[in-house]
């Protein structure tokens, strides 16, 4: 009998460049790392997917790959009709698709809803097998952290997140282990409940990264529209922070016609970006940090840190090639998928669950607090205490 | 309120110690065929005027831009502004903007960009720019005015390996530093790449894309930027011969396996990717001879033996990927040449970097022999392009030169 474990993927939606699609397709036609065309050593068995538009790619998928069994239930794809759990591992990706929102702007994408019914397989069949959940784990921090809680009860391997997190570097540098950190940011684009989780976790894979581990978060303020620029111009956050982000997007909308490359004013940055969004917050060891989210200004994802005893900051950019027809296949799932077969292949998470837990519940925090007419949001819900390793977990070879 | 004679005084005292604490800033010609936007004129010249990020900061050359001389001015032109808000002239022929208008060179540093633009190309599909003529300007009014200042040439040193070395020659006649070449050796790398000083090259391979000669230069200098570390330096190309066509893919001269491992460094996989989005492997059996029409091969011969090849697949790839075989390492060594997004193409930005550090120190950061070498190997190779295909011996590609342990390309 196969060593190789087996896998179940449970997804919203398959179709080109859909998470579900970009994921999936890693384990069932490998993708390019360390300098070959890399083929995952475990099988992806079977395959359950919520909502079939028009442009679903699950039949192409199924007729090309014999092996794959797709079912109409989450059950049914764990246990493969055993009547118990039959796979190894479980592939969680519920991004994309038509979902409703809350009142506050959030897609309710059923990743809760997923997880409840994996563990329930769990439950029913006393055995638990590790599962990654793609980005936060959830929209609402009561259920995230139930299924944290949940992922500890039953002992599973548990891990999450964004891209952003395992992704190039340009430059290729990692938080040196016990840095002091007086203040950390990220510069970045796209919208609330959902670029701006891509954006928290940029920052926290670095500053968990601080003397102390992570102490978790005790407040969170939005702002938005004019109070962001007034915020900017009282110099709420660093602006040496800001600017050193700025020189490292690869995406800089240039400010005046015919130049192709220059650094712009705050008037420009006003006239460009119609709907800025920042996040600050404070974490319970004291630190600082803003995320902003400056649609129009840059397409990228910009890290800058102010480190104890360096005069310059510490900057580098998380780089996604995305395939918006300049790249092709969004490699920068490819990290991701990855560290996911770490988890299977050893049991053992490549990184803490936690880092996803608390961004979940710094996402939701930023919402509320927008919704609030942002308003400062108290977390004490966010005391998610955690230690990384030494060992870098982000794509570098 | 302050009255203008006041405000005049004031900032001229304010400037005149600002002087005093940092250097004199260089004074820089820029000589390109065209001033428009995103031509590599425009992309680089501006570097010098509205400065680029660097290190996480915006950096501001301790350059003035006091001259310029632009061949062509079509619609879109975009030198007449710049000089006016930046307060320099545009001269009508290289040796007054060198002279700044005056009797004899005023300049501390030239620029030459000759890249874009409308020029005739010869019978090997060459672009005819005119860099090496542009070049000869400077060198002669250098040569009258008995001085001579450093010089940065953008891209190949000529279509003419005759040329580009009488271009060389004259920068070691006059003792002026002399730095050329593509932005891919400088830009970033994924991964991060570099191959040891002094390791064993058994093999390299490039995959690059794009029309000769333009994209083809590029990629035969990403290749060389990586091959001229190996042990014993560089020895010069013994012989090189251009494939296309269906021969490509029947060709024994390259490595399979370095094929491999370069396509499985590309962001841009053709075909089914970018139909349906799935990684696909480009180096499964039929892939590029499905997606790749018209492939074609640069194999490179080198006088210490090693053997290189850079394969153009357009259709399959629009990135440029590097893979070797290095003694020591069990698997191949490989990356990808990272050419960031238009319009930014901080790649560019690298590359000013090079070029201000010369003009700063006076000392080139690599060997212009690098850039001297790979126009001489394209040139023949478009050669062996027109002469049936044929392998053509070249003796007069004897160019030895050590590369610098220290790298070069983005990493900070």
């Amino acid at each position: 009998m196969s060593t190789r474990p087996k896998l179940a993927a449970i997804g919203t939606t398959f179709y080109k460049h859909s998470h579900t699609q970009h994921i999936v397709d890693r384990f069932l036609d490998g993708y390019g790392w360390n300098g070959k065309h890399h083929r995952p050593e475990m099988d992806l068995v079977s395959l359950f997917i919520d909502q079939h538009p028009a442009n679903d790619l699950v039949p192409e998928r199924a007729a090309r790959h014999p092996a794959l069994k797709v079912c109409p239930t989450i059950a049914e794809a764990l246990t493969l009709g055993t009547g118990k759990l039959a796979v190894d591992g479980v592939v969680l990706v519920g991004e994309h698709g038509t979902y409703p929102k809350t009142e506050k702007g959030q897609v309710k994408y059923p990743r809760y809803e997923f997880f409840n019914q994996i563990v329930d397989v769990f439950r029913q069949s006393g055995r638990a097998v590790p599962v990654f959940n793609d980005k936060h784990l959830s929209w609402n921090w009561d259920w995230a952290k139930k299924m944290y809680d949940t992922s500890r009860e039953l002992k599973f391997p548990f891990q999450a997140g964004s891209s952003l997190a395992v992704t190039w570097r340009t430059p290729s540098i990692e938080m040196p282990l016990g840095a002091r950190i007086r203040e950390a940011m990220c510069v970045c684009y796209g919208g609330v409940d959902s670029y701006d989780f891509h954006g928290l976790e940029t920052i926290q894979c670095m500053v968990e990264r601080r003397h102390g581990g992570e102490t978790g978060v005790k407040w969170v303020q939005a702002y938005r529209g004019a109070a962001f620029w007034q915020a900017l111009r009282d110099g709420v956050w660093s602006r040496e922070l800001m600017d050193a982000c700025l020189c490292r997007s690869h995406t800089l909308t240039p400010s005046r016609p015919g130049f192709n490359d220059v650094f712009p004013a705050i008037e420009d940055m006003q006239r460009m970006v119609t709907d800025p969004v920042a996040y600050r917050y404070e974490h319970n060891d004291g630190l600082r940090c803003t995320m902003l989210l400056m649609t129009g200004l840059v397409r990228d994802f910009n890290f800058a840190a102010q480190l104890e005893g360096q005069r310059k900051p510490f900057s580098t950019q998380m780089y996604l090639p995305m395939p918006d027809g300049r790249t092709t296949v969004a490699t920068f799932f490819s990290p991701l998928v990855n560290n996911m077969e770490t988890m299977f292949l050893t049991g053992k998470t490549a990184y803490p669950i936690e880092r996803t837990l608390l961004t979940t519940g710094l996402t939701a925090a930023g919402v509320e607090s927008l919704y609030r007419q942002q308003e400062r949001f108290d977390t004490p819900h966010l005391n998610v205490r955690y230690q990384v390793s030494k060992e870098s977990t982000f794509q570098r070879n | 309120m302050l009255s203008r004679r006041l405000f005049l005084q004031t900032s001229t005292a304010a400037v005149a110690a600002a002087q005093a604490t940092a250097a004199k800033p260089k004074r820089l010609a820029i000589i390109t065929t065209i001033y428009r936007y995103l031509s590599h004129g425009q992309h680089m010249g501006d570097r010098f005027l509205v400065g680029y990020p660097f290190e996480g900061a915006w950096h501001k050359p301790n350059v003035q831009v006091v001259s310029m001389y632009v061949d062509q001015k079509p619609e879109g032109d975009l030198s007449g502004e710049r000089a006016r808000e930046f307060g320099f002239n545009v001269y009508p022929s290289i040796a007054e903007a060198l002279r700044c208008g005056g009797s004899s060179l005023a300049v501390d540093a030239v620029l030459i960009i000759g890249e874009h633009g409308e020029y005739p190309s010869n019978e090997k599909g060459q672009i005819l720019y005119p860099r090496f003529e542009f070049f000869d300007q400077c060198v002669k009014v250098f040569e009258k005015d008995g001085r001579a200042v450093p010089v940065f040439n953008d891209k190949h040193l000529s279509y003419s390996f005759d040329k580009a070395k009488a271009m060389v020659e004259a920068s070691r006649r006059l003792h002026f530093p002399m730095l050329a070449g593509s932005s891919l050796p400088v830009t970033w790398r994924l991964p991060s790449l570099e191959l040891p000083h002094g390791c064993q090259i058994e093999e390299a391979l490039m995959v690059g894309n794009g029309v000769s000669d333009p994209m083809d230069f590029h990629a035969l200098e990403a290749m060389q930027c990586m091959v001229e570390r190996r042990h014993g330096g560089e020895t010069g190309v013994k012989a090189v011969q251009y494939v296309e066509g269906d021969d490509v893919w029947k060709d024994t001269r390259y490595s399979r396996q370095l094929l491999s491992s370069a396509l499985s460094r590309t962001d841009t996989p053709l075909g089914l990717s970018l139909d349906d989005g799935r990684p696909q492997d480009l180096a499964a059996p039929g892939v590029l001879q499905k997606l790749v029409a018209k492939p074609a091969a640069y194999f490179i011969e080198y006088r210490d033996g090693l053997k290189a090849t850079l394969l153009m697949l357009n259709g399959a790839v629009t990135d440029f990927n590097f893979a070797a075989r290095v003694q020591g390492f069990k698997e191949p060594l490989s990356t990808q040449f990272f050419l960031t997004p238009v319009p930014n193409v901080t790649y560019s930005a690298c590359l000013m970097h090079k070029v201000e550090q010369m003009y700063e120190t006076g000392v080139a950061p690599y060997p212009v022999e690098r850039t001297l070498l790979v126009s001489g190997m394209l040139e023949s190779c478009l050669t062996s392009k027109v002469q049936g295909q044929k392998r053509l011996e070249t003796p007069h590609l004897n160019v030895a030169y050590k590369a610098a342990a220290k790298s070069q390309f983005a990493q900070t």
